[in-house]
């Protein structure tokens, strides 16, 4: 290869470069994702969540905290964390546990195989 | 009407944070500086076309590759998948406490890639339809005291039901897996058949074309795993153990037809499943709702949406290799197109495997202590079997951080590329005798590889985003 063409390519290499930083730079804010605070209550009617699967976020190390109304009697089973709490029909069930393991996870009316929870925990 | 996608997770409790965007940025950034810095330091002559194998440890290559020892490898592949198919139809329906689920689709589908690349194609002794073929064969010989006759393999078939029958492994375990609205994937009894079916096909193939023939060919797992074990540098011939350069064996690997389709179908299953809940997933909930609004029951529907996004994906993948070779062909001194879509089909294996790795490697790690621990020794998930006193340990989710799954996720993206660059590189070298020529015609397959990279390090940054 001649060095008119390496020249050019690693202009080009520049060049994409550059774009790819401007864009990280531009997006730079949106990485850290807010965290959910306070207690989440998750209603779940006719077996199904309302207003569909709810989304919590926490860091590492945070508590996590939600509870659950249901009209249908099932086990909610918090994947990962593999923690698991019967819930009666009309009534309720809470969970507070730190958040220690990294990743994406779900809960879900365990009978029911409905997932009502997606609960992501970032480092 | 609008409904939430409903997506399978048969086993997967805890699943990967998207790759951060910084960290996104970083890889995409290294993969374009070493693709030019490559392009412009590359050796001049082909390094790679010989494999220069040779003999290691006859002493261990005799014990290894005895008879009696081929018969315990056969048997216990054999015994496996009996295991597996029973556990599959008499045990629990739940699909993480059933033996069959994470055995065939995690341990081996996963696992004998990576130990292929590792050490070799491990998977041939173990192969129980292989050995269920041989021994048929072998009493065969002895009873009518001539080697049984087969039907000559189409040669234009090639590879072609393997990378079919690729698809359909995966099709069978994230779209018929996915049915039924509820967050559940395969049932473990639906594996068992599906295996069962398998298992007749293949041997009746085996029947008909001969064993070696439709392994070679035809049967799914041998291909499929076959191709990752081109890439390392063990290998047994002629009855021996033996090392080669690593790489070189996959040179050789898509002479047959419809090779390219295998490994452009393992890239295109992976990057589905990759992106179905990032990248693809509107575009997945709004074809799913017209097939609804269409009037097609919801299971269907669904079905319908994924199994068309696969086809689309390997046609995607296909028309993206299909450019980077129709571009190549216009350089001078290029051989024909034939020759050309056959002769870089291998430099994607390393691609297929980085894909691999990066979506299913952590899924692996838990999977694997589910195996080893309670699988194993309540293989039937009936909560009253207790073989090894693990029946109630379970997976350690802390096992890996976020950071360590972000950093194998896209070192494997950037070492799959620079392996692919490479393989590339020297076939160029070896079919254009001029240099300068051949380093054009390789602009071409880095932007091939460019695509297939960055394409894997968007997928994980907006996986389950």
């Amino acid at each position: 290869m001649n060095s008119n063409t390496t020249r050019a390519l690693l202009g080009a290499a520049a060049v994409v470069l550059a774009v790819v930083l401007l864009i990280v730079l531009k997006n730079g804010g949106s990485d850290t994702t807010a965290t959910t605070k306070g207690v989440t209550t998750i209603v779940v009617e006719d077996g199904k969540p309302v207003g569909g699967i709810k989304q919590l976020t926490y860091n590492k190390g945070e508590e996590v905290r939600f509870r659950v109304d249901s009209d249908v009697s099932d086990e909610v089973h918090m994947h990962g964390y593999d923690i698991m709490k019967d819930v009666k029909a009309g009534g309720s069930v809470s969970f507070d546990f730190p958040a220690t393991i990294e990743g994406v996870f779900e809960a879900e009316l365990e009978g029911r195989k409905q997932q009502i929870l997606e609960l992501t925990v970032n480092p | 009407m609008s409904s939430v996608l409903p997506v399978a997770h048969a086993l997967v409790a805890r699943k990967d944070l998207p790759v951060p965007v910084w960290l996104f940025a970083w890889a995409a950034s290294i993969v374009l500086i070493v693709s030019f810095f490559a392009l412009s330091v590359g050796w001049r002559t082909p390094r790679l076309e010989e494999d220069r194998w040779r003999p290691f440890g006859t002493g261990l290559s005799r014990v290894l590759l005895s008879f009696p020892a081929q018969a315990v490898y056969g048997a216990l592949g054999v015994f496996l998948l009996g295991v597996a198919i029973y556990a599959g139809l008499h045990g629990t329906e739940a699909p993480d406490r059933n033996f069959a689920l994470t055995f065939l689709y995690v341990t081996t589908w996963l696992g004998f890639p990576l130990f292929s690349v590792l050490l070799g194609d491990v998977f041939r002794p173990f192969n129980p339809w292989r050995a269920v073929g041989r021994a048929v064969g072998g009493a065969f010989t002895a009873v009518a005291g001539q080697r049984p006759a087969h039907l000559r393999y189409p040669e234009r078939l090639g590879r072609w039901p393997a990378a079919v029958g690729l698809i359909a492994v995966v099709w069978l375990e994230i779209v018929y897996g996915a049915s039924g609205g509820v967050a559940v994937g395969l049932d473990p009894h639906a594996a068992a058949l599906a295996a069962l079916i398998y298992s007749a096909y293949t041997l009746a193939m085996m029947a008909l074309f001969g064993c070696e023939q439709w392994c070679r060919t035809g049967e799914v797992f041998s291909v499929y795993f076959g191709m990752f074990g081109q890439l390392g540098c063990f290998a047994a011939k002629g009855g021996g153990l033996g090392v080669r350069r690593p790489l070189a064996a996959a040179t050789r690997w898509a002479t047959v037809p419809g090779s390219a389709a295998v490994v452009i179908a393992s890239i295109a299953t992976t990057s589905f499943d990759g992106a179905q809940e990032g990248a693809f997933k509107g575009a997945l909930e709004s074809t799913f709702n017209d097939l609804v609004d269409a009037g097609i029951g919801l299971t269907s529907a669904l079905r319908l949406t994924d199994t068309i996004f696969i086809v689309l994906c390997f046609l995607g993948v296909g028309l993206v290799y299909l450019v980077g070779v129709r571009g190549m062909a216009g350089v001078a001194g290029a051989p024909s197109l034939r020759k050309l879509r056959m002769g870089f089909a291998h430099s994607l294996i390393p691609i297929a495997f980085a894909y691999l790795v990066a979506h299913y490697f952590s899924l692996f790690v838990f999977q694997e202590q589910a195996q080893f621990t309670y699988l194993l020794s309540d293989p039937l998930g009936t909560g009253t079997t207790d073989l090894l006193g693990t029946a109630s340990a379970g997976v350690d989710y802390r096992l890996l951080s976020a950071n360590a799954i972000w950093y194998v996720q896209v070192g494997a993206l950037v070492i799959g590329h620079v392996t692919g660059l490479a393989l590339a590189h020297d076939r160029a070298t070896a079919y254009w005798g001029d240099y300068r020529q051949a380093a054009r015609s390789q602009y071409w397959m880095l932007a091939v590889m460019i695509a297939f990279t960055c394409f894997g390090l968007y997928l994980l940054s907006v996986a389950n985003a």
